[in-house]
């Protein structure tokens, strides 16, 4: 026993020197994410995403603000997408380990909870893929958010299928996720505003995979065009029993889920040529150079290809780096002031579209582009931009508080 | 309007051929040991994990892979009956109530550990659409009224024409005089746990076929089969196949001609409304014992 | 052939019997009458095997089959018509029947069918309805032709003719004495004293859970104390 206490004092001592001597100052984020559980599928790639970045910037000299130069590391939680876990999980971080940075945040429900209890913190929080409107809706000065809320993408949805010549629309759609309901109801109202009609709207629960009853309705009143959207699983199941009941007018959808994920419950008989309307996530057909660079440094180090959502999170740490060297110090209130008026940063991913030439707007949120994919070949093909209208979405979201 | 009311009807009976595989199993079970037998959801999920897996590893068809689920949800059912609900069949009865809702979480949990949180479905292969006159007919489908048809009758079959089933009748409708024909209750015990569980996991194969096996699942379908046996009334056989369907039906037409949103309310305002009109269920005389 | 002795029954710590002792020999029409509440159903119960006797024991055909399981009991060759009839409601006539020759379901049991019919004609008329629907002497016809259908050893009367119309007891009675012709052990339980003895050769007389008398029929029926309590003298 006392010999192995001498052994670690001696190995404590042999070890401060060195400490002491380190020329350059360490910046510690902190990152909140469903690594296990469910959301674990849009969790972990956030966290591999970022410690990538971190690696990227390490590696070319770090962070400069002001004199010093920060080399920025991690502490990372799971915070199993659940919101009691990622309260206690803020709070460990923000007392226990005196972060000032907090990034992550994949889930609506776990990035809310934290969200409502942040404002009164002297942090900033960096929010991924998390959609629920309400996160940065409600107007804390220090939450900003990469990933656009579902209304804004809705919107421009029902813009291009108007633009696409349906006329009377049949809507199918989860009733009980805000994500999906405020998307919808942006549709609804651009759709109609391009002087459609939707036939009627019919909604299914959280648990249901049997929509028959409720396309058989909708397919009587012959819609020439419907619209499709909840989470992956139920959206594919509509769209397997859509198939099922002999339904082939255009289908629009909205859940954002992979080839795989599709074809797992349903045949690409069913899949083909339904289209999926959503924010452009990582796509390295959509979007250029940079996406194709992300992909292939994410697969080198992960020996993964990347989620279409990492990129959120990856971007959120070029947005600290620049807001860090702009501010030109670690001062909460002058990086907050930076991040307002901060430039898109040239190595994000994702395609920002700024307003008034700033990336994120006075509610801290970002805009991307959206984008129409069609299911094709057992693959998603990109097909078009939708038209998108971050300002006049943002004028709009400065007005509501959730 | 008529070929959706018929595609409706047909849409609802498949799914309430499920339903009424569910309630049998729970309707024997209630009506021989007065359990309600919370699990019995749980154990046709754990049919529905066991059939993927065979059908995964072993590369056998699907109704071989049900065929051999079904026996071992059978063991399984005896197994349950015999440890779990056995030593407390003289004890008061939320003694056995408790037994149910422990068995529902031991079985859920154990489903997890052994098969993972994602969802499963199984793959059959039956991927054709037949289209008679606009009325859809997907070949799935077809083949789940079939089986659910088929299994339905061979248990009535059972039931009604053979010693063991006139024993199960007895066992149900007066215990202490089937006791005095010499019936062993013991036995009649483990054979309705095992044909119910069988009954169950074929209802577990089916629904991860046209849906998918997956956490929660369970408890969805445990609340249909009990909704199932008010309607038709408690114990009784007929019942649980009349009211499976009516109830199947009664969700299709509420969401084509109510609304979508209130279909999962249909079950209960059906239920309630029996309550309220015949106690005794649509099938039951009223006793006269 | 069933040798009760020092039979001792409790309801959770109180005693209804009380060291009864009784014998029922082949071919024999036994009868065991007394008052309500003096302990002859829990006495018939546990040569059943329905309830377990505290201590004593009982033995048939030479076997010791006291605390047996009631459907052990059953298949060795005892049963029982009980007290209220017991149908099984929901099943027809005939199936009741056939339940009744449970235990010899792997014979041909067409036979006894016509058998029973025969002694009871109108439940051939009624074979295929309900058997909870019948009245109360139907329902007794069909308790006591499934009891005869197990082909029993012995066969145990509990009450035959309680809630029965007066016109059906008589044909009761006459069903008992052809029952009895046909060879036949049987014991009688009947508060309908004078037509136990009419039918049964011996009696016991069973008063608050001890025999107070035993003895022939005729002995009985000419015993002071059982003509003021039980005949009306």
């Amino acid at each position: 026993m006392n010999r192995l206490c001498m052994l670690a004092v001696t190995t404590a001592l042999a070890l401060l020197p060195q400490m002491a001597t380190a020329a350059e100052k360490t910046l510690t984020v902190g990152v909140s994410d469903a690594l296990s559980g469910g959301g674990a599928v849009y969790g972990e790639p956030q966290r591999r995403a970022i410690n990538l970045a971190i690696e990227q910037i390490n590696a070319g000299g770090g962070v400069h603000v002001g004199e010093d130069t920060y080399k920025l590391k991690t502490i990372e939680y799971d915070d199993k997408a659940d919101p009691t876990e990622a309260t206690n999980v803020a709070r460990k971080l923000i007392d226990r380990d005196g972060v000032k940075f907090l990034m992550g945040y994949c889930c609506s429900a776990s990035t809310g909870a934290v969200a409502s209890i942040i404002g009164r913190e002297d942090v900033i929080m960096l929010v991924g893929t998390a959609g629920a409107r309400a996160i940065t809706a409600a107007g804390n000065d220090n939450v900003f958010r990469t990933r656009p809320p579902g209304d804004y993408s809705g919107a421009a949805a029902g813009r291009f299928i108007a633009s696409k010549g349906v006329k009377r629309l049949g809507v199918l759609a989860t009733r009980d996720v805000a994500l999906f309901t405020q998307y919808r109801d942006a549709l609804i109202e651009a759709f109609e505003a391009e002087g459609g009609e939707v036939v009627a709207l019919e909604t299914f629960g959280g648990q249901d995979r049997d929509m028959s009853a409720q396309l058989t309705k909708l397919r009587g009143l012959e819609p020439d065009g419907y619209f499709i959207s909840g989470y992956v699983e139920q959206v594919a199941f509509a769209y397997r029993q859509a198939y099922e009941l002999g339904i082939t007018a255009p289908r629009y959808g909205f859940s954002g889920g992979s080839a795989e994920q599709f074809l797992s419950v349903a045949s690409s008989e069913a899949l083909e040529g339904v289209w999926d309307l959503i924010a452009i996530e990582f796509n390295a057909d959509a979007l250029g150079d940079t996406a194709k660079a992300y992909a292939k440094a994410y697969e080198e180090r992960w020996d993964a290809y990347p989620t279409p959502n990492s990129a959120f999170a990856y971007d959120q740490v070029y947005v600290l780096r620049d807001a860090l060297e702009a501010a030109g110090t670690v001062e909460l209130d002058d990086v907050k002031k930076a991040l307002r008026n901060l430039a898109v940063p040239e190595e994000t991913v994702l395609e920002y579209l700024p307003v008034d030439g700033k990336m994120f707007d006075p509610k801290g949120q970002a805009y991307i582009s959206n984008g129409a994919f069609q299911f094709h070949n057992d693959k998603w093909d990109f097909v078009t931009k939708l038209p998108s209208d971050s300002a006049a979405y943002s004028a709009y979201f400065q007005t509501i508080t959730k | 309007m008529l070929v959706d009311l018929i595609q409706q009807l047909f849409n609802g009976l498949v799914i309430g051929s499920i339903y009424t595989l569910v309630a049998l199993g729970l309707t024997i079970i209630f009506g021989i040991l007065g359990i309600a037998h919370f699990a019995h959801g749980s154990v046709a999920m754990f049919g529905g994990y066991l059939t993927f897996f065979f059908i995964q590893q072993f590369g056998i068809g699907l109704f071989p892979a049900m065929a051999v689920a079904m026996a071992v949800g059978a063991l399984l059912g005896v197994v349950l009956e015999r440890v779990a609900y056995h030593p407390v069949r003289n004890a008061p009865p939320i003694n056995a109530f408790i037994i149910a809702l422990g068995l529902t979480l031991i079985i859920e949990k154990a489903n997890l550990l052994v098969f993972g949180v994602d969802q499963v479905i199984i793959p059959t292969g039956f991927d054709r659409v037949f289209n008679i006159g606009g009325v859809t007919l997907p070949e799935l489908r077809v083949y789940i009224l079939g089986i659910a048809a088929f299994l339905v009758v061979a248990m009535t079959i059972l039931i009604n024409r053979t010693w063991m089933g006139m024993a199960v009748r007895a066992v149900a409708q007066n215990r202490p005089a089937a006791i005095l024909m010499g019936i062993n209750v013991n036995t009649v015990s483990m054979f309705v746990f095992g044909l119910s569980s069988a009954l169950g996991v074929a209802a577990g194969v089916l629904v991860g076929a046209l849906f998918a096996v997956a956490p929660g699942v369970s408890g969805g379908l445990v609340v249909k089969g009990f909704a199932v046996l008010i309607l038709g009334g408690l114990g009784s056989i007929p019942g649980a196949i009349i009211g499976g369907l009516v109830l199947g039906v009664s969700e299709a037409f509420a969401s084509a001609f109510v609304s979508s949103a209130y279909k999962d309310v249909i079950a209960f305002l059906l239920m309630i409304g029996v309550l309220l009109i015949k106690p005794e269920g649509l099938m039951r005389r009223r006793s006269n014992r | 052939m069933l040798t009760v002795t020092n039979l001792r029954i409790a309801y959770g710590g109180a005693e209804v019997v009380h060291g009864v002792s009784l014998e029922v020999g082949e071919g024999e029409c036994v009868a065991l009458i007394g008052p309500n509440g003096a302990g002859k159903s829990s006495l018939l119960k546990a040569v059943c095997g329905l309830i377990k006797p505290t201590a004593g024991n009982i033995v048939f055909e030479g076997a010791d089959i006291t605390g047996m399981a009631g459907h052990e009991v059953a298949r060795r060759g005892i049963a029982m018509c009980p007290e209220g009839r017991q149908m099984f409601p929901e099943m027809t006539v005939m199936e009741n029947l056939r339940l009744g020759a449970y235990r010899r379901r792997k014979e041909d049991i067409s036979a006894e069918i016509e058998e029973v019919m025969t002694l009871f004609p109108r439940l051939r008329e009624r074979a295929s309805q309900m058997a909870g629907t019948l009245s109360g002497g139907e329902q007794e016809m069909v308790a006591i032709s499934r009891a005869l259908m197990a082909k029993p050893q012995l066969c145990i009367f509990d009450e035959p003719s309680l809630g029965i119309a007066p016109k059906v007891v008589d044909e009761i009675e006459d069903t008992l004495v052809k029952i009895k012709a046909l060879g036949v052990t049987v014991l009688l339980v009947e508060q309908a004293v004078s037509m136990a003895l009419r039918v049964a050769d011996r009696a016991y007389v069973l008063e608050a859970g001890e025999v107070v008398a035993a003895g022939t029929s005729a002995e009985m029926s000419s015993d002071p104390r059982v003509q003021r309590a039980y005949l009306g003298a």
